[in-house]
Formats: C-alpha cells, sequence, structure tokens
C-alpha cells in the first residue's frame, strides 16, 4: 500500500533555510559581525536539522501505516517539455522524501551540521569566513534540493549545485594557484560525467515518458527498459536499460570518484579540511551511490550494467586503497581512503545489494567525517597548512586525547572492527558479492561475485593496514617535530582544538562505533540465528535488490573473510609502524614498487599524456588557425578591401578647390539635365474587365492617356497619375500566348505567328516530366483561336483548335491566349517638354465575341478571317 | 518697365561672371567673393521673379534667408581665411593642400 503525504511545508523549509544563509551571509556576511555569521550559516543548517528529524519522525510513523510511505510538498511546476511523440511532460519543482531520502536528508543535515559547528572553531580565523559559510550553506541548499527532488532534473540542479560548490570550496584560497587549478579540474572532471547523466535523464524519459523517479522505477518494473536500444554495438543489441544505467553511472563516475573519473578528489584536498569532510568524504560524492538506489528498480533489471558497476568498484576500492598505502599526508591518505571506500559502496550496488551499498555510505559518513575532522584537529594543533605530513608528527596521543580517542574509533570502524559500525556494513557488501557466487545459473553473475569478493576483500585488508598505519604514525611514537630539527617542522607544542572542533569530533566519533547497529545482518554467521535487521526492513520500501542469501556457508565465508581482512591489515601495521618513527614498509618493499605506489601509478601523467596535452595541442593548433587564418578571412581581407578602395577614391581629393567647383557644376547640370526632360512609363494593374493604369509621378508632371493607342488621346491634360480604363473587342490589336506549367503555374509568353511554329514546352515543364508524345506540338494563330497539331501526322488530321480565353491542356502544360491591346501615356513636365511611353498589354480576361479588327491583324491573317 | 528678360540676363550675368571668377581664380578672398557674387544673382532672380508673379512675396523672404546664409558664409569662411594664412602665410589655394592624400 502506498501513501502520500502532500504539501508538507517542512520539506521546501528545509531546503530554503540553508539557501537564505548562504544568500544573508553571502551578500551581507562581510558586513555582518562574526558572531551574526555563525549565527545565521550554522543556525539555517540547524533549523535545517530540525525540519529533518521532525519530517523523518512524521514519515516513520506514516510508516506503520502503510509500507510504502512518501512525504510531499509541490512547489510549481518549473517548465515544460515536449517529446518527440508530441507528448508533453511537466518539470515540477516538487520535493518528495521517502525511506531512502529521508535518511540522507538527516545525514546531509546531520553530519553537515556539525561540520557547520566545527568549521566556526577552523575558519573562524579566516579573513574569508562569511564566503566560506555562504559557500557551506550553498552546498546544504543544493544537497538537499539533489536528495529530495522527486524528479531527474530537479536532482540535476542539485547536482550541478553540489559540483559548483565543490569547485568554489576546493578553490577557497584561490590565490593560490594550484588550488585553483584543483578546483577547476574538479570542475572539468565532473562535467565530463554530467554529460552522462544528461544523456542517461534523457533516455529515461523518452521511454518513462516522466521525469519523477516514482513513475521511471515504475516503467523499470513494468519491463518498459527491456526494449533493444536502436544502435548495435559490438554486435549486439544492448537493452534500453542498459545504455541509459551505463551513462547514468559516468556521471557517478564523476561525481563519486570512480575510475576513470576519480583523480580530481584527491586533489580536492586542497580545499579546507571541513570541506573535505563534507563534500568530499560524507556527502556529496555519495550522490553517485544515491543515484543509483534512487533508480535502483531500473538498474536491476540491466545485469550488463550492474556487473560493469561492481568491477569498477572493485578495481577502485583496490587502487585507490594501493596508492593510500603509500602517500604521507594525513588528508591524501584519507582522500584515496574515500575513493577506495565509494568504490566499496559501487561494488555493493553492483551486485545487487543497494541496500548495503547506502548503509555503507550511511555509516561512511560518520567515521570519515570523523577521521577528516581529526586530521583538520592535529594540523590545527600543529599548525600543518594544507596538509600534513605524518612522518613529522608522532605521539600526538599525549597532547590531543579527544582527538586520538575518536580517530582510533573512526579507524576501527573503518576498518571493520567487530561491532563498530564499519564492521557491519562491509560485512553486507562481501556478503552481497559472496551471494553471487552462489548463483549457479548465471556465469556472468558468478565471475563477477568471484572477483568482488576478492577484490574487496585485498581492499579491506589494505584499508586497516594503512588505516593503522595513519594512526600509529601520527599518535604513537614520538612527535617528530619537537626538537625542530628537519625540513619545515610543525610546531614544536600541539595542543587541543576548542570546543567547537571537539564536540563534532565526539559526536561522530560515537556514531561511527554504534550506528552500524542498525544494521544487524539478517543472518548471524556461525550460529545461524535470524537477527531482526532495522534497515533491510526500512529500506526495502524504496530500494530494490537482489535477495539476501540465507545459507550459512555464504554469511560465514562473508564474515570469515571481512573478519580476516580486518586482522591481518590491522596486524601487519601494528607490526610495522607502531611507535615507530619510519616508514618500515619503504624499507621492505621494493622501492620501484612503492614509488609508483607514491606517484599514485602515474594515472594524471597518464591522462595528460593521452588526453589532456592532446586536447591542449588541439586547442593551440585551432588557436593558431583563428588567428592566420580566419582572421585573414574575416578581419583583413575587408580591411584591405576598404583601404584599397579608400586609397582609389581618395586621389579625387586632389586639394585643388577649382576642382571641386568644378565637380559639383557637372554635377548640377547632370540632375539639371535629369530634370529637363519628363519620364514616362506604364505600369497596369487589372481588377475585372477595368485595367488601372499609372505613370510615374514627377515634379510638375501632367499626363494625357490614349489607353487604346488609337491616337485619339481620351483624357484631357491632367496631373493625376493614373487612370483606368475598360477595353472593348475593337481595341485587341493581336494574340498574345501563353504556356503555363501545371506543377509550378510558372508562365512563359511564346511567340507564335500565323505559320506553324513548334511549341517549346520545355521552357515551362522540365524535359524528363513530359512523355515522347507530349514534346512535339506544332501552334499557329488562326484569327482568335490558337490551331495545334502534332507533327509527323498528315496535315489536318490531328488539329486542335482553340478559341481564345479558353485554356488546353497538353501534357504537364497548359496553354492560352489572350488578347493583346496597347496603351499609351503622354507626360509633360513644369518646362513644357512632353515625352510618351507605350505599352502592349495582355488581358487576363477574353471577350465574348473576340475576333481582332482585320485592320489591326497581320496581312496574311486578314486573309484567313475572309 | 524693364521686362522679366532684362533680369533674367543681368542674373544670369552676374552667375556667369562669379562661377568663372571662383573657377579660374587662386586667391582665396577673391574666391569668397565669387560666391557672394553668384548668391547674389541668386537674389535677384529672386526678386524678379516675385515682382512678375506678385501674388505673395515668398521671392523676397527667400531673398532675406540667402542673404542671412551667405552672412554666415562670409563669417566662416573668413575666419577659416585668417586662420589659413596664420598658418601659410598665403592665401592661395593651391598651397591650401594640408588634407590632401
Amino acid at each position: 500500500m502506498q501513501i502520500e503525504a502532500t504539501q508538507q511545508i517542512m520539506l521546501l523549509l528545509l531546503v530554503l533555510f540553508p539557501l537564505g544563509g548562504a544568500v544573508t551571509n553571502g551578500l551581507l556576511g562581510r558586513y555582518l559581525a562574526k558572531g551574526l555569521v555563525t549565527l545565521v550559516g550554522v543556525g539555517s543548517v540547524a533549523v535545517s536539522f530540525g525540519l529533518a528529524v521532525a519530517s523523518f519522525v512524521q514519515l516513520y510513523g506514516l510508516h506503520h501505516e502503510a509500507h510504502h510511505a512518501t512525504l510531499v510538498y509541490h512547489f510549481y511546476e518549473w517548465f515544460s517539455l515536449k517529446l518527440p511523440g508530441g507528448q508533453v511532460v511537466p518539470v515540477n519543482v516538487r520535493f518528495a522524501m521517502d525511506s531512502l531520502s529521508g535518511i540522507m536528508t538527516l545525514v546531509v543535515t546531520g553530519v553537515g551540521g556539525l561540520i557547520h559547528l566545527y568549521s566556526v572553531g577552523y575558519m573562524g580565523e579566516d579573513e574569508g569566513y562569511p564566503r566560506f559559510m555562504s559557500f557551506l550553506n550553498l552546498f546544504m541548499a543544493s544537497m538537499l534540493i539533489l536528495v529530495l527532488g522527486s524528479s531527474m532534473p530537479l536532482m540535476f540542479v542539485g547536482w550541478e549545485g553540489v559540483g559548483l560548490c565543490s569547485y568554489l570550496l576546493i578553490g577557497f584560497w584561490y590565490q593560490n594557484r594550484d588550488y585553483a587549478a584543483a578546483g577547476r579540474k574538479a570542475f572539468v572532471v565532473n562535467r565530463i560525467g554530467d554529460f552522462g547523466v544528461l544523456i542517461g535523464m534523457l533516455i529515461l524519459v523518452v521511454v518513462a515518458g516522466s521525469f519523477e523517479f516514482s513513475e521511471i522505477n515504475a516503467a523499470a518494473v513494468d519491463g518498459r527498459f527491456q526494449a533493444d536500444f536502436p544502435v548495435l554495438i559490438f554486435g549486439v543489441a544492448p537493452s534500453l536499460a542498459t545504455i541509459a544505467c551505463l551513462f547514468l553511472f559516468l556521471g557517478c563516475t564523476g561525481k563519486s570518484a570512480q575510475i576513470p573519473l576519480y583523480v580530481w578528489l584527491p586533489d580536492a584536498m586542497a580545499g579546507p579540511t571541513p570541506v573535505s569532510a563534507l563534500i568530499h568524504a560524507a556527502t556529496m560524492v555519495t550522490a553517485g551511490v544515491y543515484l543509483c538506489c534512487r533508480l535502483s528498480p531500473l538498474f536491476i533489471t540491466s545485469d550488463v550494467a550492474m556487473s560493469v558497476i561492481a568491477v569498477i568498484g572493485t578495481l577502485t576500492a583496490l587502487l585507490a586503497a594501493s596508492i593510500a598505502v603509500a602517500q604521507r599526508e594525513m588528508k591524501k591518505i584519507l582522500a584515496y581512503s574515500t575513493v577506495s571506500q565509494l568504490g566499496f559502496m559501487f561494488a555493493a550496488v553492483g551486485v545487487g545489494f543497494f541496500a548495503a551499498g547506502f548503509f555503507h555510505v550511511f555509516t561512511h559518513a560518520f567515521f570519515k567525517a570523523c577521521l577528516f575532522l581529526g586530521a583538520g584537529s592535529v594540523m590545527h594543533a600543529v599548525h600543518a597548512h594544507g596538509d600534513a605530513d605524518i612522518f613529522k608528527l608522532g605521539g600526538l596521543k599525549k597532547d590531543l586525547p579527544t582527538t586520538r580517542w575518536t580517530f582510533l574509533a573512526s579507524c576501527l570502524a573503518i576498518a571493520g572492527f567487530p561491532l563498530t559500525s564499519g564492521f557491519f556494513s562491509k560485512d553486507e557488501i562481501l556478503l552481497g558479492a559472496a551471494a553471487q557466487i552462489h548463483r549457479p545459473d548465471d556465469a556472468l553473475m558468478q565471475a563477477v561475485g568471484w572477483f568482488t569478493l576478492i577484490g574487496l576483500t585485498l581492499a579491506a585488508v589494505m584499508t586497516a593496514f594503512y588505516m593503522f598505519r595513519l594512526y600509529f604514525l601520527t599518535f604513537t611514537g614520538e612527535y617528530r617535530s619537537a626538537d625542530q630539527s628537519g625540513d619545515h617542522p610543525y610546531d614544536a607544542h600541539p595542543h587541543e582544538s576548542p570546543p567547537s572542533m571537539a564536540i563534532p569530533l565526539v559526536v561522530l566519533g560515537i556514531g561511527a562505533l554504534v550506528v552500524g547497529f542498525l544494521g544487524l545482518p539478517h543472518v548471524m554467521p556461525v550460529t545461524g540465528t535470524h537477527l531482526p535487521s532495522w534497515w533491510g526492513h526500512w529500506m526495502e520500501s524504496s530500494v530494490a535488490g537482489r535477495p539476501v542469501p540465507e545459507e550459512l556457508s555464504v554469511v560465514n565465508l562473508a564474515s570469515g573473510l571481512a573478519f580476516a581482512a580486518m586482522a591481518v591489515g590491522i596486524g601487519a601495521a601494528w607490526m610495522l609502524y607502531r611507535n615507530e618513527n619510519e616508514d618500515a614498509l619503504a624499507k621492505a618493499a621494493p622501492a620501484r614498487l612503492y614509488q609508483l605506489a607514491f606517484e599514485k601509478w602515474r594515472v594524471d601523467e597518464l591522462y595528460a599524456a593521452i588526453i589532456v596535452n592532446p586536447i591542449r595541442k588541439l586547442a593551440a593548433a585551432v588557436g593558431h588557425s583563428d588567428m592566420t587564418f580566419v582572421d585573414a578571412l574575416m578581419t583583413r581581407l575587408p580591411s584591405f578591401n576598404v583601404r584599397a578602395a579608400g586609397r582609389l577614391f581618395a586621389h579625387l581629393q586632389n586639394g585643388v578647390v577649382q576642382m571641386y567647383g568644378a565637380v559639383m557644376v557637372v554635377g548640377f547640370v547632370a540632375v539639371m539635365a535629369w530634370f529637363w526632360a519628363p519620364h514616362a512609363a506604364i505600369e497596369a494593374d487589372f481588377e475585372g474587365t477595368e485595367v488601372a493604369l499609372e505613370a510615374p509621378k514627377g515634379l510638375g508632371y501632367e499626363y494625357r492617356w490614349d489607353a487604346n493607342s488609337d491616337g485619339e488621346f481620351e483624357t484631357a491634360w491632367t496631373t493625376a497619375a493614373s487612370t483606368s480604363f475598360e477595353y472593348q473587342q475593337d481595341d485587341m490589336r493581336g494574340v498574345a500566348v501563353f504556356l503555363r506549367s501545371i506543377e509550378t503555374g510558372s508562365e512563359r509568353r511564346i511567340r507564335v505567328t500565323e505559320k506553324w511554329t513548334s511549341l517549346p514546352i520545355e521552357s515551362v515543364v522540365p524535359a524528363e516530366r513530359m512523355t515522347p508524345s507530349e514534346r512535339g506540338f506544332e501552334v499557329r494563330v488562326d484569327g482568335a483561336d490558337l490551331v495545334f497539331r502534332k507533327p509527323f501526322v498528315p496535315t489536318g488530321s490531328q488539329e486542335m483548335r482553340l478559341p481564345m480565353g479558353r485554356v488546353g491542356r497538353l501534357g504537364q502544360a497548359r496553354v492560352f491566349a489572350r488578347p493583346l491591346v496597347e496603351a499609351t501615356v503622354e507626360v509633360r513636365n513644369a518646362f513644357g517638354n512632353t515625352r510618351r511611353a507605350s505599352r502592349e498589354l495582355a488581358l487576363p480576361f477574353a471577350f465574348e465575341d473576340a475576333a481582332p479588327r482585320a485592320s489591326l491583324m497581320p496581312p496574311s491573317s486578314r486573309e484567313v478571317l475572309r | 518697365m524693364l521686362g522679366i528678360g532684362t533680369y533674367l540676363a543681368l542674373a544670369s550675368v552676374l552667375f556667369g561672371i562669379g562661377a568663372v571668377g571662383f573657377l579660374s581664380r587662386r586667391n582665396m578672398l577673391v574666391q569668397l567673393m565669387s560666391i557672394e557674387l553668384m548668391l547674389n544673382s541668386v537674389n535677384v532672380l529672386l526678386l524678379a521673379f516675385n515682382r512678375a508673379y506678385p501674388g505673395n512675396h515668398d521671392g523676397q523672404v527667400f531673398a532675406f534667408f540667402v542673404i542671412a546664409v551667405a552672412a554666415a558664409e562670409a563669417a566662416v569662411g573668413l575666419a577659416i581665411l585668417i586662420a589659413y594664412y596664420r598658418i601659410k602665410r598665403t592665401v592661395d589655394t593651391d598651397d591650401a593642400t594640408l588634407l590632401k592624400y
């Protein structure tokens, strides 16, 4: 059963509060007191969190009544789109909160709120503090639009919004060129992904006929995406679902930092640490996973796309973890850890365990935010700018007890220590991979399952290892900057952070330990006891998924691997790094391999070589051709022409005043000559049997008309330039013959005498449109009649007679005759000079008895008449 | 009383003298005077026609306009002449080639 609670104003306010905060701080922040900026920045998010909790409680209540409950707020219709089929699809600004977006909203506002609070302490001394708060609030608003938007376009607004905020915040210290470049890189890489989302979105709307997630998912459940994609790829026609999902996943690889578009995220650490925590760990980067879960009924219909997602996710998890093992800087390690954990989430999505993937999003938000904030706290403590080299730290557990304990809790969680949050979520993901192995019906699924399970286990080992490497090197051993030797040592006396930074650490640290209990495994390993999984039950209503296996062997395999990975990873780190001051791994591992991992497998250099540099070269070449070829054509050539013409005419300006005077006199004489004689011509206009005649106007002109050219002027001298005349049969002077194409209507007057002449039909009808028999005609005038005959036929047998005014058809052409009259006008100007003009007029109508006067006919036709 | 033909002849002669003077002389002052002569020949015509067709006073009014324009023209022309003389120390138009290409 479904329930929709409509017009929940809280959903709108949820979004508007952070947006208002962003506008206020963005426009007025620099004039406001710092306390007020803090109040607006943190307060708006706090209110938003309160509203999120209230909405969630209401949603929870509804959930007891019906399994599918949704809170909805329809704001307005933004615009509408016409599909190729003619269907009009509205694009609504409509917010919806169901079980999936409800959890996400809580995470975004909750973790986001804590990070805002942390920022008060961390960024308070920065001169860009109001700007920072404004950007953070804008990010919150965008993220909430992304999460709560009920349709693809609105989600896309949020999707682009968080991308923008990411750009703004990575390049927050834009005075540093490297940081600004990192922001640009993030923006450009994300743009590639966004292109994929747009294409995927268009496929979805064309098939489903709606932008709303609920209707797209309903269409997917109905199997409407199973139709074949109209283009063959490698000789196979993939389903529409596969194509759409792969394009959407391209967007996810951009936003959620997966292979091949993950390269921006490590560079994004250029931003202030709270940004890394909020955007690049806890919320924005999980948007891709959120989108996959949102459209899970669609994704699950395409095995191909799911397999691609699982493999990419696993590869990303492995690659990023292997890089993290060799890094020296806190935030770099955490950044690659984030990429790796996102890989876990996508692997979960790819094996059809959407709920498990999203559970990892949820738990990851706590421990990764806590880790980043802990790193920030350390950097704050030792006054490290930008990032902190762990080999210059060490032994900080004495000076930073709060940071140390929360950091340890989060490290345990991410490593998957039993009963911490990461333990449960990672377990579920491995369980999902293991479940695929036990699908004997599907070889592809089995292969993907094995690959995912082994890959993720290895990644989990590395995760535990590098996290505890980070922990041991930072918090145990001796403080390596204490004696102020070495390159750029940090502050010799580290100090614990202020409460505004410590409180979020504690809250998030506790969260990292306990939130896992929301998602207890369905079947307990070893004992096989069934446990109530609140998470699985809660997510069921809005997220699809493959069935959770019940067999004890599968559950034991997954849990065993997860536990073993954690134990091996932590154990290795304990042996190599506990209370150590040097990089033991660097000594133990082959130097070249270690160096390659430290240089991130040189992926950035690879991209530069195969993509960035060729594009740069192309751009340079295009720019060069613009400056040479295009400019030559569009600017230099015209300017040359103008200059040449100018040089030509400039010679007329010879500076001799008399010459100018002479030219003036010549011009004056020419104008006078023009005016001296009048100008005559005739224009005719036919209306019924009336013919309107008009002559050109001029100064002081007078006219008289001889409309039938019989030598007698019908009108006296008059200043009116026009007259009208009704022609009689007697006025006829001959016959004009016309040929008109039936198709195009193009008309042509043809010259026909009283002798047989061939009729040029080709002049109006293209030759290829005529049959051979239509081509040959001969015609002559017989009085007012036209006489036709075909050549090659004995004369007289095939003649056709056509009286004037009637229309005859010859193949693709019409032929007809018109009476011909002549009109004359005489014009007189003020000087008394006169001039005449005559014109033959073919009247578009025929006279009753249309025989021209014998006296006016040529002599031979006069014979015929007689 | 003289017929209109007389006035026309006078005006034509005056205009011709002005035109020829303007075209043939090189002294800017003389050229300005030639222009005045042509303008005044037109004035003579205007007045003569007005006298021949005395229905209204358009011709006389127009002659006043011409006089006014001629005065303005003379002022501007003489000003240019003086400025030009200060630069070139001559009023010969053949030397006025500063703006020549």
